[in-house]
């Protein structure tokens, strides 16, 4: 700071309380309604608060105990980490694939990005409101053309097998593009001279991908990762759009809360839920919050 | 490798669009044209036939408005039209909106201009608000308002979406603050001008392009919710998506058409905002972390 600067600025103090002024209406926010909540939710969780109202007492760990033995908590657990495997890792093979296709000149260009990304900005339940439609097994336009293909119909709404596969195709459907752009972002960093020189070494076209494309994409590739992976553990919405939140066979840990919380009225319970939801949400957004610190040193853009 | 390139582009574009298009097409059809065991694709009736004098397998249908006129009338089984719950979302949507943008311009500038103790750690704690999971602090949210009397208001929800949006206004609008030249704002500090006063008079208009893509990336955050408005409003504030979600059920049927039209007006102003903020969509979705 230059010493012109420093006659410009009030005192340190003065400076200090001014700085606070300006940050503090929305820190007073997050913390009355992000971070008040999450304590609030802790203690409710060893309380056997429901929600008519009743006199609310303290029952040690008795929720723990019930959520542990539960078996539709195996299930939402299991359930929930192979959704975010599979739609995580099925959205970015596709995502990166198209973004490898639409690197170069296509005549276009722009307006297909711009039509690609839609999906991925329009409000996730409408959305899979209206694939029910799509994908109903007697009059949805999905089976007829499978028909017309001579393919197989399977019932996607109805089959058990089947309803996990249709919330993953609906959402590898919204969040490919995500993938894509990003993905995109990466591949355009990557500077030409970098290519002219592998040239000159004839590196073979698989030997410059595994050394030179998918290296110097991966650290952008990581932070889709990790977005993509905390939206999809607190996966509620497609759920309960096309299937329901009772659904043993689709039942996420959001929608098991929501079952608990809103159908059997056991608020601590659904508080013990969300506890568990909080503590593998914070593992990944711990990560993530590393991650773009780390790639913002490395940047050189860290202001903060 | 041209023609591998071409064929991928294609068949993607192809998948990804198709389920918009029937969206559409289904926004002018019948009921029985919606759910006919023979797909309907083209909305051109044969010559010569009316609506009714279509043969059952033919992939024509006589496109009709009947299902845009009729969201005026409530369908069976609900209170009110579509147009109140789209009235709700709007107020909802842009009430937080403005609040987020405003709270988190003077936030993302507090942070910019000043040392202040620990602000690392504080922008951190404010991204990682982002993360938390609808559904496992809603208890707690339903039981604070309670006591304040918010539940079932559209204010209840307000205050929610714009806690929410503040980690993406802070982030994103901190970006844009940095990148405004600090002599600005030393010209009008030599000139007398106070802290706030430049802050109004210099700040707020060299970040307006910033502000406005941060609303649209607010607004398209609240207007999509769907957790807390269908866990905090069974009633008086319901927003357009827990309306849908509700007519799954229906006795009489679910009023495909209907809903297929209530959508393509619900999703409309997102399409055009995204067009509009095409630039900015990285930046939007990673948080300010990639700057185009």
């Amino acid at each position: 700071m230059s010493r012109n600067e420093d006659r410009l600025r009030p005192g340190p103090a003065q400076s200090r309380l001014l700085g606070w002024g300006f940050v503090a209406p929305a820190l007073i926010l997050l913390l009355a309604m992000n971070l008040f909540p999450l304590v609030f939710n802790i203690y409710l969780s060893f309380t056997n608060a429901d929600l008519s109202g009743g006199v609310v007492r303290n029952i040690g760990g008795h929720n723990y105990t019930v959520l542990f033995n539960e078996a539709r908590y195996a299930n939402a657990l299991t359930l929930t980490a192979l959704f975010v495997l599979l739609s995580v890792s099925i959205e970015l093979i596709l995502g990166f694939g198209l973004a490898l296709a639409l690197r170069d000149h296509v005549p276009g260009k722009p307006v297909i990005l711009t039509i690609l990304l839609i999906p991925m900005m329009l409000c996730p339940v409408v959305l899979s409101l209206f694939w029910n439609l799509i994908l109903n097994g007697n009059y949805g336009v999905l089976n007829q053309l499978l028909a017309f293909f001579h393919l197989p119909q399977p019932q996607w709404l109805t089959d058990d097998d089947l309803k996990l596969v249709s919330i993953l195709l609906v959402d590898v459907w919204m969040w490919t593009p995500f993938m894509m752009l990003i993905s995109l972002a990466g591949l355009n960093a990557i500077p030409k001279y970098i290519y002219e020189a592998a040239e000159i070494d004839r590196a073979s076209r698989w030997m410059v991908f595994r050394t030179i494309t998918l290296p110097m994409c991966a650290p952008l590739l990581g932070l889709a990762v990790l977005l993509r992976a905390t939206d999809a553990l607190k996966q509620f919405d497609l759920v309960m759009a096309i299937t329901g939140p009772n659904d043993a066979s689709t039942q996420t840990l959001s929608a098991r809360i929501y079952q608990v919380v809103f159908r059997d009225y056991k608020v601590g319970l659904g508080s013990a839920y969300g506890v568990v939801i909080l503590v593998a949400v914070i593992a990944v957004a711990t990560i993530f919050v590393r991650y773009i610190d780390s790639l913002n040193r490395r940047q050189g853009k860290v202001e903060a | 490798m041209r023609l591998l390139r071409a064929v991928v582009i294609l068949s993607y574009f192809v998948m990804a669009t198709l389920p918009l298009a029937w969206l559409a097409l289904t926004s002018v059809k019948t009921y029985d044209d919606t759910i006919s065991a023979h797909a309907k694709f083209i909305p051109w009736a044969e010559a010569g036939a009316r609506g009714d004098e279509q043969t059952a397998e033919s992939v024509r249908f006589a496109p009709t408005l009947d299902a845009y006129r009729n969201l005026s009338k409530p369908v069976a089984g609900t209170p009110h039209d579509f147009y109140h719950y789209l009235g709700n979302s709007i107020i909802i949507g842009v009430l937080s909106t403005l609040a987020a943008v405003c709270l988190g311009t003077i936030c993302a500038y507090g942070f910019s201009r000043f040392k202040i103790p620990g602000s690392k750690d504080w922008l951190f704690f404010i991204l990682s608000t982002r993360f938390l999971p609808p559904l496992a602090v809603v208890v707690p949210v339903l039981v604070m308002y309670r006591w304040f009397g918010l539940e079932n208001t559209h204010v209840g929800l307000v205050v929610l979406y714009t806690s929410f949006n503040l980690s993406l206004a802070v982030w994103l609008m901190k970006g844009f603050v940095d990148e405004i030249p600090r002599a600005f704002e030393e010209a009008a500090l030599v000139d007398g001008y106070s802290r706030l006063r430049t802050f109004v008079r210099v700040i707020v208009p060299q970040a307006a392009t910033g502000m406005a893509v941060t609303g649209v990336f607010c607004l398209i955050s609240s207007w999509n919710e769907f957790g807390f408005a269908m866990t905090l409003n069974n009633y008086e504030a319901r927003t357009v998506p827990v309306y849908f979600a509700g007519l799954q059920g229906n006795i009489e049927g679910v009023p495909w058409p209907q809903i297929a039209a209530g959508m393509m007006i619900f999703v409309a102003p997102i399409v055009l905002f995204t067009v509009l903020v095409r630039r900015h969509l990285l930046r939007g979705v990673t948080f300010g972390t990639i700057k185009q």
